[in-house]
């Protein structure tokens, strides 16, 4: 009597598991691809919140602003590979810890874009539920000093993306949104 | 003489006639831009009412944010925008897709975060789809869609 108890029980909580993961993995062409794109916009918007926070132009309050807007696209503990055409190190700092070097930087003018931004590999559905996939993009930076300092390179960055279904309460009601958050970024290339 | 009184009586109902002609002319002219005066003020007016509500209103905040040129002109229109609102934590929803009368989101936020977004990324990619008002006819929420 209590094995089949036990057993039915065991049965029920597989039910229940099996539905919440088939929530996430029937998911139409159509919505896969707005996840698609959601994800890509999250990239693009990091890459926005950089070139602010680099940006000597950008006011010190304006550049903390950023950064923790910045910071809150990232899984915690994620890290930023950051390289030089005068050595053939990577470096990989915590995202904090790179926004601040960042923002630190001995430039008079600091420009930074990135460009040609997309996906690697394609977000796919992980035994977890999870959405995981890779996005590349490469990174212009130009730093240049009144008294004639001068630096310039091209890096190519790889930059692990995760999308989770999640759940959140608003005036009383369940709402369930696709949360996009980045991983590490590393460097796979750099040239002058 | 009758040949000249016929030529005479001609020319003159000739002139009546075009006379006659010319009057239609402008009348049919004065008509038509009467009608066009009414049809642009018809416009102007829905044009007016459109912009007024609401929906519209903070439209054109949104763009005013993206589109400053710099971060206190910027900040002046969040200033602005925000006094449409119950509180600078509003929620703000944002619709990435919808099929089958299911709504998928994007992380929601607030209305003082997105527009702060929208002074940093300088792009509004989202219509305004729902609002919803308290009392006092302040915002209390804000549902937005990805503009295809």
């Amino acid at each position: 009597m209590f094995r089949s108890k036990y057993f039915l029980g065991l049965l029920f909580v597989g039910l229940v598991a099996t539905t919440l993961s088939a929530q996430t993995a029937d998911i139409s062409p159509q919505r896969k691809q707005a996840i698609d794109s959601l994800a890509l916009e999250k990239v693009r918007d990091l890459s926005k919140y950089i070139s602010i926070i680099g940006n000597k132009k950008t006011p010190y309050s304006e550049a903390t602003r950023v950064m923790d807007r910045a910071e809150e696209l990232f899984i915690p503990g994620s890290e930023m590979g950051v390289s030089s055409v005068t050595s053939k190190e990577v470096n990989y700092y915590k995202i904090r810890k790179y926004f601040e070097r960042l923002m630190a930087l001995n430039y008079d003018r600091v420009n930074i874009k990135w460009y040609d931004i997309h996906y690697i590999s394609d977000l796919e559905r992980q035994p977890d539920g999870r959405y995981v996939g890779v996005v590349t993009i490469y990174q212009r930076f130009e730093g240049e000093s009144d008294d004639g300092l001068k630096y310039k390179d091209t890096t190519k960055k790889d930059i692990t993306i995760y999308v989770e279904r999640k759940k959140t309460q608003i005036a009383g009601r369940t709402i369930e949104f696709w949360d996009v958050l980045l991983g590490d970024i590393r460097v796979t290339e750099t040239s002058a | 003489m009758e040949a000249k009184n016929a030529a005479e009586r001609a020319r003159i109902e000739q002139e009546a006639a075009d006379k006659q002609k010319r009057e239609q002319e402008e009348a049919r002219k004065k008509l038509e831009e009467e009608e066009r005066m009414r049809a642009d003020a018809d416009a102007e007016a829905k044009r007016k009412a459109t912009s007024s509500t609401p929906a519209a209103k903070l439209d054109q905040f949104f763009n005013a944010v993206a589109s400053s040129s710099n971060p206190t002109s910027a900040n002046s229109s969040i200033t602005e925008a925000l006094s449409l609102f119950q509180s600078a934590q509003t929620p703000v929803l944002i619709v990435i897709s919808e099929e089958g009368g299911m709504k998928d989101y994007d992380k929601p936020t607030t209305i003082q975060e997105y527009l702060n977004y929208l002074k940093d990324q300088k792009k509004n990619l989202n219509t305004i789809t729902d609002l919803k008002f308290d009392g006092a006819g302040k915002i209390t929420e804000v549902e937005l869609t990805r503009k295809k």
